[in-house]
């Protein structure tokens, strides 16, 4: 240090200033980056509740996806014989399709033909991954199948099995209307925001019109033309059935909320330098909307996600309920509950054909729900111990 | 009670948090007193624990997750930690009033500030409606808003930050306390309205004999208001003398850090500003060692095992530090 | 004030124009007319009845009649009902669904709101964990299901109330309950929140420090903003329990505006759908407007754009 006297003050300074850059680089060495995505997951695995859910919601997807392969009855036979069976451990286990065997009559093909136009009849057209999986159930169960330890409904359909495969159509239509929602509402919200001025005022005063338009209403009163007959056949002509309208009425209904999200967020992230770089280097506005800030607003769309999920299944169950969503002898749990409420009676009360039902449409709400709650604690750590 | 002279004397106090990370002892261990008509100002970085001391006090201390786990706040005797809330109620406002750091946040926005203010008489003093209201006129006049009976039934948005904080040493003094406790009152604000407030708060002291508590980081306020300074880091005091001292001859490192991380008009030179490197330590995880040691260059084998006592030291005040700072600064200097 | 409120009436014709023109384009776009092809029709009969609703003029004055007609407040002859005007169907029906509506906005108001004021206050108590956990169970479970297994309990099992129909008070206790809870939990997990908020501001902690005891601190100083969130939910509330209606309606036999709807919408009868999305529209235009003004009447920062 004596001889830092004899040199230039400015030189000394310089060596200072160097000595403290060092420094902060030795601790900012110390200090180890954590991705956001990490550290948000870090504090997921922390909440029970949510991790119990995010478990609950990926058996559930599973079991809905695996459905073909399980040992389960015809969601679709009719057997009045058995008309409002009460639930049962009878028959636990019995013989319900007609494999091809050594004992029944005909050739192994005929067997195999006849096999399949009695798959057509219990459970409906099945595409090719349907039927690859139902191939793996023969091989694994043989034609055995669960007895109907749901009970079974009105027609003597098996509830269990009615369960199962309306979780298909119930998940589905959630996850991808869903994302119809998600894809206008980004779109708009975002475009909207980055545009700002003019455009961002007459595109938000839209949306604000159309907040006061009981959407729901006018989505009942389309479906209801839609389902006019003529024009339901030249629809099913064209492959657009209920359920593809349905996303795409959803998809129009659900965006609102999610385009005002996106345009706050969008609006604060437009002036940050990564933007501003990105246009010095010439990237055109729809790259920049598209490449630059829509990723960064991964965590505000994957929170809205899971809370939009449960929404758009109440409703798809709401519009069921009331006959207007998805039709038979297509299944799926609005329509379940639909039934049994329907035959609510004060004679006899079918309990299990309202409780199963309820209780399938409620755990996963509930899951989903308690899911995307921890997920926005965990991306947001500011919300905590709400 | 004539046994204890004392305003205020805080003994031993310690207040912990629970938080992810485990139990924070926020403060811990800390003593001081206040006389009447004092003003003891607390000096230290955000985190050490000086505004916690205060709200623990008053009970203000959110709970959960804090609480406070020992120790004792006598004021004119009685023990304050130990009051029910009922009796403690009595003594916020009337006794022991306090002004915060963000005049912006601090007031109801959903009420008027004549709402506000009379309340508080109404509530202390007994005040009829129209007591109250004269009185608030009163108080708002005197530490300078204008027309104040016009712009009394306005909301708290329609000031300006440093007439709300005028607003709010009007609302903390109209019942007279024997006590402010003003933490970082002037921090959000600019620098002339700095000082117009803290000329206001000395002017009432000296009317009303009012002891204050001046919670800071700002060593400035300190050297311009205070008789006395407790130094805080880390959830305890490390140095507590005389304003003059403490200036004159800081015991402790870490004031003396502080003391030449502030620019200083009567210096001449290229003395550079030196901060203190390092980051305050985790008070979660504080081991059986001085809090400081990791910035202290100054640190000696036994500050890793033993964490340091506050003792007298030749200022007349006291430091916890196992080295003489002075002594040490003095052989580096004789070095250089 | 009077500014603000010409405009937002301004949006509102606007937005009703939008919703009738469209629902007149998709009702003359379905092949027919909107007399349905379910029955064959001898041909004097339809040429009778395309003459009484006006089917056999042109599209456009058709269109200019309708609207017309709409503006002096005739919504025309239901198609279905035939001897029944929509005018006098939402008079009969009206004033059923609306006392529905405000029992369940009641029920959702007064469960909502002390459920979230005690949580906020309890935080993270026994009582509290129970009643979020119950509100979370309010959002999750349809109300028809709610419905469904209130009516085994509380009809069949454990005869309290009436199964269904219409016409005294405790056949409004049910429907009521069953409309309002899914709105109960959300205003309970909004008021909690809120208040929570308002809680950790500092101006709760001066008004503490003022030696204000705990009730006053919350009645006073803390309900008024954190009610907010609440209040600017009342808007999308009443259109859910406007939606709600329908299926609750249908559940307990309700012959309100909901069973209404829906009967129009299955038997495609247009007149009177349309008349009903036209009647929402406004129902819920007028309701966020009241929201918006009583918002700015609730806080003193916010004015009217």
């Amino acid at each position: 240090m004596s001889e830092a006297k004899s040199e230039l003050p400015s030189q000394r300074a310089a060596a200072d200033d160097l000595q403290r850059y060092e420094q902060l680089w030795a601790e900012a060495r110390q200090v180890h980056g954590v991705s956001l995505g990490r550290d948000a997951w870090r504090r997921l695995r922390r909440n029970p509740s949510a991790m119990l859910s995010l478990t609950i919601l990926v058996v559930l997807s599973i079991l809905a996806f695996l459905t073909p392969a399980l040992p389960l009855q015809s969601p679709r036979q009719v057997e009045t014989l058995r008309s409002f069976a009460e639930p049962t451990s009878e028959h636990f286990w019995a013989p319900h399709l007609q494999t091809p065997s050594a004992q029944a009559e005909g050739t192994n093909d005929e067997q195999w033909a006849a096999f399949w136009r009695d798959v057509d009849l219990k459970f409906g057209k099945l595409d090719a991954i349907e039927k690859l999986l139902l191939q793996a159930r023969v091989a694994v169960f043989g034609p055995y199948a669960i007895g109907s330890i749901c009970g079974t409904d009105e027609l003597g359909r098996d509830l269990l099995s009615r369960l199962f495969w309306g979780a298909r159509v119930s998940l589905i239509v959630g996850v991808v209307a869903t994302l119809v929602s998600l894809v206008i509402g980004v779109s708009y919200g975002a475009i909207s925001g980055y545009m700002g001025g003019r455009v961002d005022n007459i595109m938000m005063r839209l949306v604000d019109v159309m907040y006061s338009i009981p959407f729901i209403f006018v989505v009942i009163f389309i479906i209801s033309i839609l389902s006019e007959d003529s024009i339901k056949a030249w629809l099913i002509d064209h492959g657009i059935d209920r359920i593809t309208i349905f996303f795409f009425l959803v998809g129009a209904i659900y965006w609102l909320t999610m385009a005002r999200v996106v345009r706050g967020q969008v609006i604060s992230l437009k002036h940050e330098q990564f933007v501003e770089a990105a246009r010095t280097l010439g990237a055109g506005r729809m790259r920049i909307v598209f490449r630059h800030l829509v990723p960064n607003l991964f965590s505000v769309i994957i929170v809205y996600l899971t809370l939009t999920i449960p929404r758009v299944m109440l409703f798809e169950a709401f519009l069921s309920f009331l006959g207007l969503g998805v039709e038979p002898p297509d299944v799926s749990w609005g329509l379940l509950a639909n039934e049994g409420v329907r035959v609510i009676t004060p004679v006899k009360i079918y309990w299990w054909l309202v409780v199963f039902p309820g209780i399938a449409l409620g755990v996963t709400l509930f899951a989903l729900n308690f899911f995307g709650d921890g997920l926005r604690d965990a991306l947001d750590p500011k919300l905590k111990n709400r | 009670m004539t046994e204890s002279p004392r305003l205020l004397e805080v003994r031993d106090l310690a207040v912990y948090f629970k938080t992810d990370e485990g139990i924070v002892r926020a403060v811990d261990g800390v003593s001081f007193d206040v006389d009447r008509g004092e003003t003891l100002g607390i000096v230290g970085e955000s985190g050490s624990g000086k505004s916690v001391t205060n709200l623990a006090m008053l009970g203000l201390v959110p709970q959960p997750p804090g609480w406070v786990e020992r120790g004792a706040a006598r004021f004119r005797g009685d023990d304050l930690l130990k009051m029910s809330e009922r009796k403690l109620c009595g003594i916020r406002g009337r006794r022991v009033a306090m002004i915060f750091q963000d005049p912006m946040t601090s007031l109801n926005p959903f009420l008027t500030i004549a709402d506000q203010m009379t309340e508080m008489t109404r509530l202390h003093l007994g005040h009829t409606r129209r007591q109250a209201l004269s009185h608030a006129i009163g108080m708002l006049e005197r530490v300078g808003i204008a027309s104040p009976a016009d712009r009394i039934a306005d909301y708290p948005h329609q000031f300006s930050g440093g007439m709300r904080q005028r607003v709010m040493i009007a609302m903390a003094l109209s019942c007279h306390p024997d006590l402010l406790i003003a933490d970082e009152p002037t921090t959000a604000l600019d620098v002339t309205i700095q000082a117009q407030i803290l000329e206001l708060l000395q002017e009432f002291q000296r009317e009303q004999d009012t002891a204050i508590i001046m919670i800071t980081h700002d060593l400035g306020v300190i050297a311009n208001i205070c008789h006395r300074v407790n130094v805080m880091y880390a959830g305890k005091i490390v140095e507590e003398a005389d304003v003059a001292s403490l200036f004159a001859s800081p015991r402790h490192p870490y004031t003396l850090g502080l003391l030449s991380s502030i620019p200083r008009l009567d210096e001449r030179g290229a003395e550079r500003l030196t901060p203190i490197s390092g980051q305050p330590p985790d008070l979660a995880n504080l081991d059986n060692g001085c809090s400081f040691r990791a910035r202290c260059r100054y640190a000696i084998e036994r500050c890793a095992n033993e964490i340091p006592e506050l003792r007298m030291v030749s200022h007349g005040g006291q430091a916890a530090c196992h080295v003489d700072v002075a002594e040490a600064a003095g052989q580096e200097k004789a070095h250089a | 004030m009077i500014g603000f409120l010409v405009r937002r009436l301004g949006w509102m014709i606007i937005t009703l124009w939008v919703v009738f023109t469209i629902s007149f384009a998709l009702m003359r776009s379905v092949p027919g007319g909107p007399l349905s092809s379910e029955r064959a029709l001898e041909p004097e009969i339809e040429k009778n009845i395309r003459a009484r609703y006006h089917l056999d003029e042109p599209l456009m004055k058709q269109y200019l009649r309708e609207l017309g007609n709409t503006l002096q407040g005739d919504l025309g002859y239901s198609f279905k009902l035939a001897d029944f005007s929509v005018n006098e169907i939402i008079a009969q029906g009206f004033p059923i669904s609306a006392t529905l509506g405000i029992v369940a906005l009641g029920v959702a108001l007064s469960i909502g709101l002390t459920a979230g004021i005690v949580s906020a206050i309890r935080r993270q108590s026994l009582i509290d964990v129970t009643l979020m956990s119950l509100a979370t169970v309010g959002i999750a479970l349809p109300n028809f299901v709610v419905a469904g297994i209130l009516i085994i309990l509380l009809v069949f099992l454990w005869p309290v109330f009436p199964a269904a129909g219409w016409g005294n008070l405790s056949q409004l206790v049910l429907p009521g309950f069953c409309l309002g809870l899914p709105y109960a939990a959300y205003v309970a997990r909004l008021a909690r929140t809120g208040l929570l908020d308002v809680l950790s501001q500092d101006y709760i902690r001066t008004a503490r420090a003022k030696g204000l005891r705990t009730p006053t601190v919350i009645l006073r100083h803390a309900l008024k903003g954190a009610m907010l969130p609440v209040v600017s939910f009342m808007g999308p509330a009443i259109a859910g329990i406007l939606t709600g209606s329908l299926v609750v309606e249908q559940i307990f036999a309700i012959p309100g505006l909901g069973v209404h709807f829906i009967q129009a919408a299955t038997q495609r009868d247009y007149t009177l759908a349309m008349g009903l999305v036209l009647l929402y529209t406004t129902l819920l235009y007028t309701m966020n407007l009241l929201v918006d003004v009583s918002y700015v009447y609730l806080d003193p920062r916010a004015k009217l754009e």
